[in-house]
């Protein structure tokens, strides 16, 4: 699994999962976000923000 | 003047075996969503081989911890369901696989927290509840599942018997409320009831009682990955307060479609090109709120804004005419 950062042009921030380009919003109940932290805490890095 | 009072907490309805009322209402009597799997919002009726978390239909979520060793696909093999249902989810081995250690193939579903605050879980009044289904597999024996709370660390296994192969067979299993441990009563999960189909020594637990870990089956289950070709289908299934299994509760699809999407909802969008940037532009509510903010994917889509109510996005382009796509949002848990 890979994700991006990104920032929505009204400023809400997300990550886009790479796999399927879903956009993953910062909610610590969103399940998918809970993930990306879990994979964030393994060690890995998401791409920058471009 | 007094019209007196009825004492009751069950009502035996005019259909033999079926009653009414159990618990303290009638209402929100199953506390599972799409128990008899009519809805499948993701997959149509098509196959899935699940991964490590896969939704199949609607709330029902199934883990492999191998690759491409069952499949799960409503009405799968097109047998006749149980009288008094149309739909069925159904399992197939995909091979003859030994369960290793660390191994786990199992079908649940995680119910909201706030919908099981009632059950008063983690205290001394914590309720008895009944889970109730109907089974149908090519194997017989003695399979497994499990009770569990949201933090994986409190759970209570439990078994159950298929004495005949293919045939619809009723299940009813009584449950006395944990009174210890911690179960979420908030948007996330407060509850995971588990139906396995193998699972390894690391996730067997000891058969009729709570325990302080994560477990969703006992030793000696059928493992029915361990066949090829075999099946497991269930439907009607139900989770209620009391000591009985009475008749499931049958909601009309809207309602239950309803509960759906507030985990998981699809639609189709068309957005006119905006004058200026040249972008295809807009905005959509969502049918119902959901759990949490959703995460958004839609075909060329470039999220502007998300909550639990609505989504903005916005595609490059210069034609004049709109921009039509698909979308799924997911709250699940």
């Amino acid at each position: 699994m890979m994700y991006k950062l990104f920032n929505s042009l009204s400023g809400q921030e997300f990550v886009i999962r790479l796999s399927d380009n879903a956009f993953i919003p910062f909610d610590s109940a969103n399940t998918d976000y809970q993930e990306y932290l879990k994979w964030v805490e393994a060690g890995n890095t998401p791409e920058a923000v471009s | 003047m007094s019209y007196g009072s009825v004492a009751a907490d069950q009502i035996t309805s005019s259909v033999q075996g079926y009653s009414l009322g159990a618990g303290n209402s009638s209402l929100k009597k199953n506390l599972l969503i799409n128990g008899d799997m009519r809805i499948d919002q993701r997959n149509a009726g098509a196959s899935v081989t699940p991964s490590t978390g896969t939704y199949t239909l609607d709330r029902w979520n199934a883990y492999s911890s191998a690759a491409s060793k069952f499949t799960v696909q409503q009405n799968a093999g097109s047998v006749t369901p149980p009288v008094g249902f149309t739909n069925y989810l159904g399992c197939t081995s995909s091979s003859a696989y030994s369960v290793g250690t660390s191994d786990l193939f199992v079908i649940y579903q995680r119910i909201e927290g706030f919908n099981i605050a009632d059950l008063g879980w983690g205290t001394a009044n914590a309720k008895t509840v009944t889970l109730s289904f109907q089974v149908y597999s090519s194997l017989t024996g003695t399979f497994g599942g499990s009770l569990q709370n949201g933090n994986g660390n409190r759970s209570y296994p439990f078994t159950y018997s298929i004495p005949v192969a293919n045939t619809w067979t009723v299940i009813n299993l009584t449950i006395a409320g944990d009174t210890t441990g911690t179960w979420f009563t908030n948007n996330s999960s407060g509850l995971q009831v588990t139906l396995s189909i193998g699972a390894g020594s690391t996730y067997q637990g000891t058969a009729g009682a709570w325990a302080a870990n994560a477990t969703y089956s006992v030793s000696g289950a059928t493992s029915v990955v361990g066949t090829n070709g075999a099946t497991f289908y269930i439907t009607g299934v139900q989770l209620e307060v009391g000591s009985s299994a009475t008749g499931f509760e049958y909601r009309q699809y809207q309602q239950e479609l309803a509960l759906c999407q507030r985990y998981y909802e699809y639609g189709t969008a068309s957005f006119p090109s905006r004058s200026g940037d040249n972008l295809y532009y807009g905005s959509m509510s969502y049918k119902v709120t959901k759990r949490a903010t959703p995460t958004f994917a839609g075909v060329s889509q470039t999220v502007n804004s998300n909550t639990v109510d609505s989504f903005a996005c916005y595609q490059a382009g210069s034609a004049s005419s709109n921009s039509l796509f698909t979308w799924t949002s997911s709250a699940e848990l």
